[in-house]
């Protein structure tokens, strides 16, 4: 009896280090481990320290192209700002977290932004949900200044979060009247079942109904559903005009792939999709995608008619030259426009503290970026910029319109 | 007319892709008893080297030619250097397909960069039947898909070979005492199914384009596709696979599409409950 209670408590005292021991591991690995990788600075014999910028964004997983486009963004942008001597003459230390598209990751890598490497900013995000996972690590907990730079919604309104992508006002409210001159009043919104695509039909069903347009077909899908013959077919007997699509992939291709083989563009219906950019032009073959509008920020054929455009896709595609694009849709050009507003902001600022950045930031301009010029509205958190509508010809978009000046965002 | 004769078209063709799918699936795991989770990973390198062949310029057809014998030597390498290990756990054997699953989806993922791909179709353009519109891609998917059922199915009753396996399938160790080599069976087995893997990814990546998660979309219906039609027989996930393809292809055009992702599943667990052997035991 007594050896076995003996024998039972040395048991225990094993298992107690063995877990001990398992647990110092787990975590050592995880906090070292290969969640997230970070660029070691190459200036480490520099004068001043540097000013530390953090990127979270999706480097692997499902969106990963979209991630490794605003990294490879960030990376071109710290580096023109360090070759020409830093912010207040300290170069800029970038460090990339990866939120690898998976919110639970995220949060664990931008605390370790936060708490560990004590960045002075963090940019990024992608998704509605992942900007909604790690904001409250960022500004709340960690008191830190954090700019979003994803297409969105648009009601984000929490305080020392800047969002520097359009909103779904800025894409939609000259969009959809346009549709319905170049398309038809019949509408379709087939859409992924989650935020993003919601809240745009919300809005869009609006804007059909004032603009005299009526919504024929709303559906909702599972975000992995990739048969959508039932839809096409809806869509084809009710004589659909225009399809505003928020279905995203995996299903936007096999959707679009449909639509074109029950004739709906042969017809003359109109497809329509908010998120597609050049870097989505290779889910589906040409012809399948022949006619599709978009209205976004930023397209490569702008670059044919503003020169700070020309000048930095050039620069991107020299830097980064690959599959991985410079294009909207990937919250790349809010990117852009995100650092170089933070610069100035900071240099306005003359130091890094949150409140006096954040008030600079608040009505900073930029006179060049994709796009063109851009500027924060006041007390609002959020960026005016020009808006192109584009029509995919031949598997490359071309401007068909434009926003007469800056858009505001109608947010907050 | 023209709608019920569409709706009849796309059921049939999504039930043709799974039917491929599952019989492959379905044959491993009737002979070794291991569901194989990384099945649905060789549709998705059927997928990829159909991919391949066509982005160096080669046409799309020899892509789809060499796509089951690339994963089909794949799938005979993974069974002699790990598979086989774990034979007498089965348990074991599916951990161990799973993380060679992921190995190769997450290889693909760097591969393409995450991308989206389109691949084209190698027999373009649609026909008119009665008013209604059909791809001339997807009926030769049905067609293929018969010719190999057939062929599966006279390969598995009228050869030789075709006996030794029923043999080993029903009862191993008297196969292994009439002299029948059950571990060149299951290899043989194995590489065939990887193979019919790689065949339906390499059919229907033009439907789909290629993505790293291509394959976990065939993967979870398949699995129910087997247990609905009965482990064992070839018949059973025939009929297991037309069952799950209909139902699946079916249901969103009576219902919404959100709660027919979840029906099937649904109707398929009751089938299960009244009839556990499946369809055909």
């Amino acid at each position: 009896m007594c050896d076995q209670s003996a024998g039972g408590a040395k048991a225990s005292r094993v298992s107690r280090r063995r877990f001990l021991h398992s647990a110092a591991w787990m975590s050592g690995a995880v906090a070292t481990g290969v969640g997230s990788w970070v660029l070691q600075p190459r200036w480490s014999n520099a004068a001043a320290a540097p000013i530390r910028v953090g990127i979270a964004t999706d480097l692997t997983g499902a969106i990963a192209y979209a991630g490794n486009a605003n990294a490879n963004t960030a990376r071109m942008v710290v580096k023109d700002i360090n070759d020409a001597g830093g912010i207040l003459g300290r170069p800029i230390e970038l460090l990339i977290a990866d939120t690898a598209s998976d919110e639970s990751v995220a949060v664990a890598n931008v605390r370790r932004l936060i708490q560990r490497d004590k960045v002075d900013l963090v940019l990024g995000g992608i998704t509605s949900s992942m900007r909604n996972a790690i904001k409250d690590v960022i500004v709340t907990r960690g008191k830190t200044l954090y700019i979003y730079p994803e297409q969105y919604e648009g009601k984000e309104c929490t305080s020392y979060l800047f969002c520097t992508g359009p909103t779904l006002s800025q894409q939609c409210d000259r969009f959809i009247p346009w549709l319905i001159k170049n398309g038809g009043k019949r509408f379709a919104l087939p859409a992924s079942n989650y935020v993003f695509p919601r809240a745009v039909n919300e809005h869009a069903r609006k804007f059909i109904e004032n603009n005299g347009g009526e919504v024929i077909v709303e559906e909702y899908y599972p975000v992995d559903q990739i048969e959508y013959s039932a839809t096409v077919s809806r869509i084809m007997t009710n004589k659909v005009d225009v399809v505003l699509n928020t279905i995203i992939p995996p299903g936007a291709g096999p959707f679009f792939k449909r639509l074109y083989e029950a004739g709906f563009g042969r017809r003359g219906g109109r497809l329509a999709c908010l998120y597609y950019d050049e870097a989505s032009l290779n889910i589906n073959e040409p012809q399948e995608i022949e006619g599709m509008a978009n209205c976004l920020d930023y397209f490569r054929a702008v670059t044919s008619e503003d020169l700070a455009s020309e000048r930095i896709q050039a620069k991107y595609d020299r830097e980064f030259p690959g599959r991985i694009l410079f294009a909207a849709g990937t919250g790349a050009t809010g990117m852009y426009r995100g650092l170089k507003l933070w610069e100035l902001a900071v240099k306005e600022a003359g130091n890094l503290d949150r409140e006096h950045v954040a008030a600079a930031l608040d009505h900073a301009k930029i006179s060049e970026g994709p796009g063109g010029p851009a500027e924060m509205v006041p007390g609002k958190r959020h960026c005016r910029m020009n808006m192109y509508t584009a029509v995919a010809k031949n598997g490359k978009f071309e401007i068909v319109a434009r926003s007469a000046g800056l858009v505001d965002p109608m947010a907050c | 007319m023209e709608s019920a004769l569409n709706a009849t078209f796309e059921v049939l063709s999504f039930g043709a892709v799974l039917v491929l799918v599952v019989l492959g699936l379905g044959i491993i795991a009737g002979m070794m008893g291991i569901f194989n989770f990384a099945h649905g990973d060789f549709v998705l390198l059927g997928a990829y080297t159909t991919y391949l062949v066509y982005s160096v310029g080669l046409p799309v057809w020899l892509g789809m030619f060499a796509a089951p014998l690339v994963v089909a030597a794949i799938g005979f390498v993974l069974e002699r250097v790990v598979i086989r290990r774990f034979y007498a756990i089965p348990v074991i054997a599916m951990v161990a397909t799973y993380a060679l699953g992921l190995i190769i989806r997450e290889g693909v993922r760097g591969l393409i960069g995450g991308l989206y791909l389109s691949v084209p179709e190698p027999i373009v353009g649609s026909f008119t039947v009665a008013g209604a519109q059909f791809s001339r891609w997807r009926l030769a998917i049905i067609v293929i898909t018969t010719a190999m059922m057939i062929a599966g199915y006279f390969l598995l009753t009228r050869t030789s070979f075709g006996l030794r396996v029923r043999a080993a399938l029903d009862n191993p160790s008297l196969a292994r005492a009439s002299g029948i080599s059950t571990s060149a069976l299951y290899a043989a087995t194995f590489t065939f199914g990887a193979g019919l893997a790689g065949l339906a990814g390499a059919l229907v990546v033009p439907l789909f384009s290629l993505f790293a998660d291509f394959g976990i979309h065939f993967l979870i219906l398949g699995f129910l596709a087997i247990m609905v039609g009965g482990i064992g027989t070839f018949q059973g996930s025939v009929a297991g696979a037309a069952t799950v393809g209909v139902l699946s292809a079916a249901l969103p055009w009576a219902v919404a599409p959100v709660v027919a992702d979840a029906l099937v599943f649904v109707i398929a667990i009751l089938f299960i409950k009244f009839k556990p052997k499946g369809l055909i035991a």
